[in-house]
């Protein structure tokens, strides 16, 4: 039994600063961006983009008296000619092809409404995920009726973006043997842009553990399947949760090195002690550390 | 009622089989409390105020001194009032009705918890008997919600009351038998409150077979029915309550009233020492406030 | 709303001339019987009365008297819920109000529901709501109803009795019956069932032991359904008193059992509605 108490400490705000402070491309509402002509252009092209309702991301700028200016407190994003600010904080703005681990909201009919951390509920067909029988058994109205029991409210699945609708709603498909409903394990929740976009969002961790580090900040951690239970497992498995929340609180971009490194760093201290702020500095500290050895 | 987050069956077979081994998501033990810090003196304009953050829960407690009529039953007492905002800054569930009924469900067990003699001496806040007396008002509200309310809201109150200064005022007699009230000067000529009896609530929640303390959102997701309990710094129990929609053992009632004892008992002593702490260093110790 | 101005008015609020009697100072005596002739430290619960049925327009009613606390408890539902926003796809909804009469204590109430009457009502709900089958009533709602006629002492242990009664009247699946059963403790003595004096009687200043306790019990699944008390108590005495109470609600099961049968043949031996 154990209720630590203590006095709240100002947290330095220095390891911040490095990257904070003195940055240009750091923008907030009403900030001009540029006034060059020559990036009008793209704002142009942007425009068209829009008008012929292609998925387009939220750009987070807006035009005023020929200046373009920020409309959202971010980073400038220069892509060739075309500028968009990127929002520090953000809801999950879905691409094709994004991996994505959401929760059951609604049984509808033929659909399934999933609650992916974006700015409205995506929906899963169900037409797009594979029933057992083999991939290319029609649907029956049967299925229609047992859908609850395939898919229940509050359950969690993993699946990828099939499409984006114009009204930026998305649609998710599991017609691959890794996405599917999700078995036991444990759901941390991040912020979006924290996570590093990859080749591969699927992870096998050492120590038995397996990570899906979804594009919308959901973050799935499970045991490994077919391995054999190691003794420490659910030990080092709670050593990787409170890491991945350590890393997040300090704003660490989430990929299967930094969580590796963020791992062996915490390993010399207690799971329970890893979430208090002082032990989660040093960890994040000495993870940013290795970080930057393994670059340079 | 309370604010709560979805938890699919997986995730609670999960959590559940944790619990069974003693180790929790977090990592902690069954009956250990999150990391936990406590301010006063947050708010310049109360007598005294608290503010409490365990893990994402964060309750702020801002108490205001009024002179009153005493009630008549009890001419030469004052009294506390309590009120419990569960505003949608915590979470959008609170939005309309929703928080108003916790709030009060909140209050109604804080009237509980201090319904006793020992828990604060009301004879000291009597001015006059029968005329005028000190009235507490202890506002609470909850800024973050991440579970175990109860508890964190008792803790700060307690902060609070520790903190609270309440002016001295002299009763002058006037020529005709009327009664003057003098507020002191001196704004360091104040009373303080003995808050050494004041209890601590401790909610225990039942999991599966075991019970657990300071349960986040998910831990109490997977619980049927919890049990309050106010314990003061002697063991003894002013307050007890089942809330939830499920019903308990008698023998686990009697296990969780033994642990909530003990864990009830042991909250109290590294409270008062960080409380004489943060007062002994006075001024000059800079204040973190809500940004911490 | 036009006054009468010739009218002498009385002060906006007014008190009851009760509270202004001075407590005598050693209040009842804490050794000897109890004013109504019952036994101290014995599960001497009041003889009690009652029945079901008693309103014809509810689906389920009941009517309850021990001493001079008489509650009377109607239930209506299930229906289709009220508040779309909150309806659970699985379960039901269990709703409890309950109030008291104005007159129903020494001190004129309010008409409005007061704090006191809420956090009656949300304890008698969750006292009932574990044996209430409620995943069988998707999408409806429950409505209990409780009027607490006259408060002579442990009312809520009552009205948990009277209201699991009106729903068993009302046909409502239940796993159990619910029974309830206060005590009051002072210092080392305790009255099982207390009456309005007994609760109030706040006893010698220093006894440490002091507070009140009520139990709700589901007495064939052996239960705890609610569990509530205040004051001050160790442990100790906590759990004794708890052991106490479930001795309580076991003396009134027979009882209970008994009112439900015969209400249940009488409705098996009358003639068919036309």
């Amino acid at each position: 039994m154990a209720a630590e108490m203590r006095l709240p400490t100002i947290q330095k705000q220095g390891s911040m600063s490095i990257y904070g402070k003195g940055r240009k491309d750091l923008v907030v509402p009403g900030d001009i961006i540029t006034s060059d002509t020559g990036f009008m252009s793209a704002m142009i092209i942007s425009c068209l983009v829009r008008l012929f309702s292609f998925p387009h991301k939220g750009h987070g700028t807006y035009v005023d008296e020929d200046k373009l200016t920020a409309s959202v407190a971010g980073e400038v994003e220069r892509v060739d000619k075309l500028i968009c600010v990127k929002p520090l904080k953000t809801r999950f703005n879905g691409e094709v092809g994004d991996v994505v681990v959401g929760r059951i909201t609604e049984v509808q009919q033929k659909r399934w409404k999933v609650e992916t951390n974006s700015r409205l509920d995506s929906v899963l067909l169900l037409s797009a995920v594979n029933l057992p029988g083999g991939e290319l058994r029609r649907r029956s109205a049967e299925d229609e009726l047992t859908m609850r029991e395939y898919l229940h409210e509050g359950d969690l699945i993993s699946a990828e973006v099939q499409s984006v609708f114009s009204d930026g709603a998305l649609s998710l498909h599991t017609r691959s043997l890794k996405y599917g409903k999700l078995g036991q394990g444990v759901l941390v929740q991040v912020s979006p842009s924290l996570i590093k976009r990859q080749k591969t969002h699927f992870h096998n961790l050492p120590c038995g553990a397996s990570i899906i580090l979804a594009n919308n900040g959901f973050v799935w951690l499970y045991p490994t399947p077919e391995q054999q239970e190691e003794e420490h497992f659910i030990v080092s498995f709670l050593q990787y949760i409170n890491c991945l929340m350590a890393l997040a609180a300090h704003k660490v971009l989430l990929y299967d090195t930094s969580v590796l490194y963020c791992f062996e760093s915490s390993l010399q201290h207690q799971v329970k002690d890893i979430l208090k702020p002082e032990v989660m500095e040093e960890i994040v500290m000495l993870t940013q550390q290795k970080l930057l050895e393994q670059k340079g | 009622m309370m604010a709560a987050v979805e938890v699919s069956e997986a995730e609670k077979v999960y959590i559940l089989h944790g619990i069974r081994d003693d180790l929790r998501v977090d990592g902690r033990g069954c009956e250990d409390y999150r990391h936990m810090e406590i301010e006063t003196d947050v708010v310049s304009n109360t007598d005294g105020s608290a503010k409490v953050t365990l893990g994402h829960t964060v309750v702020l407690v801002g108490i205001k001194t009024e002179i009153g009529k005493p009630r008549p039953m009890v001419p030469n007492e004052g009294y506390l009032e309590f009120f419990v905002d569960c505003s949608a800054n915590a979470t959008p569930e609170f939005e309309g009705r929703g928080g108003e009924e916790l709030g009060t469900e909140l209050s109604n067990t804080l009237y509980r918890v201090f319904n006793n003699k020992h828990s604060i001496d009301l004879k000291r806040l009597c001015i006059s008997p029968g005329e005028h007396c000190w009235v507490l008002y202890v506002d609470v509200l909850l800024l973050q919600c991440d579970g175990n309310l109860y508890d964190a809201m008792s803790i700060a109150i307690k902060a609070a009351l520790f903190n609270t200064k309440i002016p001295k005022v002299f009763i002058s007699s006037d020529d005709e038998g009327g009664k003057d009230i003098e507020l002191s000067d001196d704004p360091y000529d104040c009373m303080r409150l003995n808050v050494e009896n004041v209890p601590c609530i401790v909610t225990l929640c039942k999991v599966g077979h075991r019970h657990i303390v300071d349960a986040t959102l998910q831990e109490k997701a997977c619980s049927v029915a919890s049990l309050i309990m106010s314990v003061t710094h002697k063991g003894t129990v002013t307050c007890t309550r089942k809330v939830g929609g499920g019903s308990l053992d008698p023998e686990s009632i009697f296990e969780m009233t033994e642990a909530g004892k003990r864990v009830g008992k042991a909250l109290h002593a590294p409270l008062m020492k960080l409380l004489e702490q943060e007062e002994s260093l006075g001024k000059k110790q800079q204040k973190v406030g809500f940004f911490g | 709303m036009p006054t009468d101005t010739k009218r002498v008015r009385g002060p906006d609020v007014s008190q009851s001339p009760s509270l202004f009697v001075c407590q005598p100072a050693d209040g009842v005596s804490p050794q000897g019987p109890r004013a109504d002739g019952r036994r101290r430290d014995q599960v001497d619960v009041r003889p009690v009365f009652v029945r079901c049925g008693l309103v014809s327009q509810a689906k389920g009613s009941a009517y309850i008297e021990a001493g001079n606390t008489k509650l009377m408890c109607c239930v209506y539902g299930p229906r289709e819920t009220e508040r779309k926003d909150e309806t659970d796809m699985k379960c039901g909804r269990l709703t409890t109000d309950m109030r008291f009469a104005p007159f129903s204590c020494p001190e004129r109430g309010s008409w409005i529901q007061g704090s006191q009457e809420k956090d009656f009502s949300t304890m008698l709900q969750e006292s009932l709501q574990p044996a209430v089958c409620l995943h069988k009533y998707p999408r409806s709602q429950i409505e209990v109803n409780m009027m607490v006629l006259e408060n002579s002492g442990s009312v809520l242990a009552h009205a948990i009795t009277c209201a699991s009664l009106a729903l068993a009247d009302a046909g409502i699946e239940m796993y159990d019956l619910v029974l309830g059963c206060s005590l009051r403790q002072n210092g080392a003595s305790y009255v099982a069932d207390p009456t309005s004096a007994e609760e109030n009687d706040r006893g010698p200043d220093q006894s440490r032991n002091q507070g009140s306790l009520t139990v709700a019990f589901l007495p064939s699944l052996n239960q705890i359904s609610g569990l509530q008390s205040d004051g001050e108590m160790s442990e100790d005495t906590l759990t004794a008193g708890v052991r106490t109470c479930i001795e309580g609600c076991y003396k009134l099961y027979p009882l209970v059992q008994q009112v439900l049968s015969r209400c249940v043949s009488r409705a098996a031996c009358a003639p068919p509605p036309r």
